[in-house]
């Protein structure tokens, strides 16, 4: 009844306050939410390549991540692909990939899903801390209806959890 | 005389800085300078040690797991926890899954140009091509006309697009690439060969891990992934695993023997003196007698004479580091971590890293370190393959001491950890069959001691990495961390020495300031990774607010 596999990858680092956002939007919605079963919910870190994997097996994929576009703390971004900055300075690579240049690598062996970002701008995303600044904790439910709306756009379902599933959480 | 500065211009205010002296077309002084400070051991303190893991697996942005290894095994090493036999096995073959991933994804992805030219590639004759990956390497699978037609084409699209890619901003044409074209095309095939095996391979990890990339089946005297042992799981794991090391023996090893042979002169380029290696993989219960790769130390390149590793004598400098405190700095054990930002200035402090020294001398880590220890050790397999390399290559022994030397290290140490796997994942079913279904420490954290000191070795695949923690009351006291990185990559110490990276880049020739290639080979055969662990996307535009959702 689903055709279109659908991945909701969240990135970030959780140890440095909003930085860990899209891992944060991931945690609440295992927590709150059910999803049909072409949904799959994914804690991607701050992996590049090994991200390739669940991206290449989607058809449909929702990255969500902090997007630094100059607005105030808070705001929420829908970015479509074609607005993604594509150049990859390869000479400047001293480490690992961004997501967008890991979807390049998807695109380059032929099996990069349609994407979409929703991205919130960040407040303090380089201080080590677990936990988000005010101005992005006030917006998470906006952030999860963002989200929510994309998954059923691609064709997805989602309800509300019964009872929350309480996940027993260090970080 | 030149400056050459690289300065990556990344997502956030900066990585790894690298500002190089020319004279005379070679390096003549070389600065190595981390521009982000690491605050993790802070957060740490206070915490319960069975969790640390969970948050130190955070700290990078891929070397996930092994920063969990180190940080459960100080743990142990604290609290005289006794890993099992198949807790150990489980752990190696993890570690396993991170080598056999990580090493062909730095030399095809992250290492591969600074050697191949992409843009020559679309000047190779197919057919040629074909002839010549029959020689180079017979039982690699998509060798035909067709397929190197194919790649041709699709890299030919993203050059004509203008959108490179991955391969956007290359020094394509710059006289120090030496492949002839029909090299250059089976490299380029390879790598995207290369790219979807890896994107196989990362499963793995997500095996025996619970939870990939962050496993979570760590605990204190074992793992806890019980109820992965089943016959499907391991069925699964194995016929990975094999499909990795066919990659490996039938693509991956030939490439690099085959690129390596038209750079035969960087046998000469990049070398340092001294080595360390914590070495790993517990084949026994003996630590570290029975490693697979023994734990080590050389110095003046002496492999006649390697020495027992004593972690006591290891101290972290930082009269030019951007930290408070003794300019000769501490043990980690009793470590310190005071930032004191003034600015960056080359003759004074320039990094947020500190100076690993071991006995007051750098020393390089990393695959290069363990394969070297091992050599000099004369363990059987890296011998072996050591001493087919140097033949192939017709190079000798002392070529081993250089960027070229760090490359086949990686490849010679990848072949021997993935057979090891093969052994391990046979004993690991063996004692199942046996009904040995014990997999971590049998006391539990009630029946563990409220305090002890401990240091969490292991030799991942960047280099020799040691977690320390000081636990008091059950609770994180202390924690340091001192990552390959540092070793390698750090700044001068108290008594102004180099740190290794820098060392090496002495006396590289580069014959073109403005496109530096030559520093690049160099610097990326570390395989440096330093502020992983940061995420965010920049948009690079000016029209933010049309993106504006709610």
């Amino acid at each position: 009844m689903f055709d279109k596999h659908i991945l909701v990858l969240g990135v970030g680092n959780i140890l440095l306050g909003d930085e860990g956002t899209g891992v944060r939007l991931i945690q609440k919605l295992e927590e709150e939410y059910v999803f049909s079963e072409n949904v799959e919910l994914y804690d991607g870190g701050t992996l590049g390549l090994k991200l390739l994997e669940p991206i290449c097996r989607s058809d449909f994929a929702i990255v969500v991540d902090i997007v630094r576009a100059g607005g105030a703390p808070g705001a929420i971004y829908r970015i479509e692909e074609k607005d993604l900055s594509r150049k990859i300075p390869y000479k400047s690579s001293l480490h690992e990939l961004n997501i967008v240049e890991t979807l390049i690598y998807a695109e380059e062996l032929g099996n990069k899903p349609q994407t979409v970002v929703i991205g919130i701008e960040p407040g303090d995303y380089t201080s080590w801390s677990t936990e988000l600044t005010g101005p992005v904790r006030n917006r998470m439910e906006d952030f999860v209806a963002a989200v929510l709306g994309e998954i059923e756009n691609a064709g997805g379902a989602w309800k509300k959890a019964e009872q929350p599933v309480k996940i027993g959480r260090v970080v | 005389m030149a400056r050459v500065v690289i300065d990556p211009i990344t997502r956030i205010e900066g990585h790894l800085k690298i500002e190089v002296e020319v004279q005379n077309g070679k390096v003549t002084n070389a600065w190595s300078s981390s521009t982000l400070f690491r605050g993790l051991e802070i957060m740490l303190q206070g915490r319960d040690p069975r969790d640390a893991y969970l948050f130190t697996q955070r700290a990078c942005g891929v070397c996930t797991y092994v920063h969990g290894l180190a940080s459960i095994r100080s743990v142990d090493d604290a609290l005289g926890a006794k890993v099992p036999d198949n807790g150990r096995l489980i752990r190696n073959l993890l570690h396993g899954a991170q080598y056999v991933h990580d090493h062909p994804v730095h030399f095809y992805h992250l290492h591969g140009l600074d050697w191949v030219d992409i843009v020559s590639a679309l000047k190779a004759d197919p057919k040629k091509t074909a002839d010549l990956t029959t020689k180079v390497s017979p039982n690699c699978p998509g060798s035909g006309v067709n397929d190197f037609k194919a790649v041709q084409d699709r890299v030919k699209k993203f050059v004509d697009s203008g959108q490179l890619g991955p391969f956007a901003n290359g020094y394509w044409g710059h006289p120090a690439y030496k492949l002839p074209p029909e090299a250059n095309l089976m490299v380029v095939a390879h790598y995207l060969t290369a790219l979807r095996q890896q994107a196989r391979t990362a499963r793995l990890m997500a095996i025996f891990g619970g939870k990939n990339p962050h496993i979570q089946s760590m605990t204190v005297g074992g793992v806890t992934c019980a109820t992965d042992l089943t016959p499907d799981r391991i069925a699964e794991f194995k016929y990975l695993w094999k499909e990795t090391m066919d990659f490996v023996n039938n693509v991956y090893i030939p490439d690099v023997l085959a690129v390596a042979s038209f750079y035969k002169d960087w046998g000469k380029i990049g070398g340092t003196k001294n080595f360390l290696a914590y070495g790993d993989f517990p084949m026994g219960p003996k630590e570290p007698d029975s490693f697979l790769l023994p734990r080590g130390a050389i110095f003046n390149r002496n492999l006649a004479r390697i020495e027992p590793v004593d972690v006591t004598q290891i101290t972290e400098q930082i009269k030019h580091s951007w930290y408070e405190g003794d300019p000769k700095g501490l043990n980690p054990a009793k470590g310190e971590t005071k930032p004191k930002f003034d600015k960056y200035d080359p003759d004074a402090r320039y990094s947020w890293m500190k100076a690993p020294r071991y006995k007051g001398e750098p020393m390089e880590v990393g695959p290069l370190a363990r394969v070297l220890v091992a050599y000099g050790k004369g363990v059987p397999a890296v011998k072996e393959n050591v001493d087919a390399v140097l033949k192939k290559l017709a190079i000798p022994a002392d070529a081993l001491f250089s960027t070229l030397g760090r490359v086949a290290a990686r490849a010679v140490e990848t072949k021997i950890i993935g057979e090891a796997m093969g052994t391990m994942l046979g004993q690991l079913v063996e004692n199942l069959k046996k009904g040995d279904l014990n997999i971590c420490d049998e006391r539990t954290w009630d029946q563990m001691p409220a305090e002890g000191m401990g240091a969490g070795l292991n030799d991942p695949p960047r280099g020799a990495l040691g977690h320390w923690i000081d636990v008091k009351d059950k609770k994180i006291a202390n924690y340091q961390l001192v990552v390959p990185s540092t070793w390698n990559l750090g700044p001068r110490d108290a008594d102004d020495k180099r740190g290794p990276l820098e060392e090496a880049l002495m006396g590289t020739p580069v014959v073109d300031p403005k496109r530096p290639v030559e520093i690049l080979r160099t610097v990326h055969s570390y395989d440096p990774c330093i502020a992983c662990g940061v995420h965010v996307i920049d948009t690079h535009s000016n029209e933010v607010y049309k993106f504006e959702v709610v």
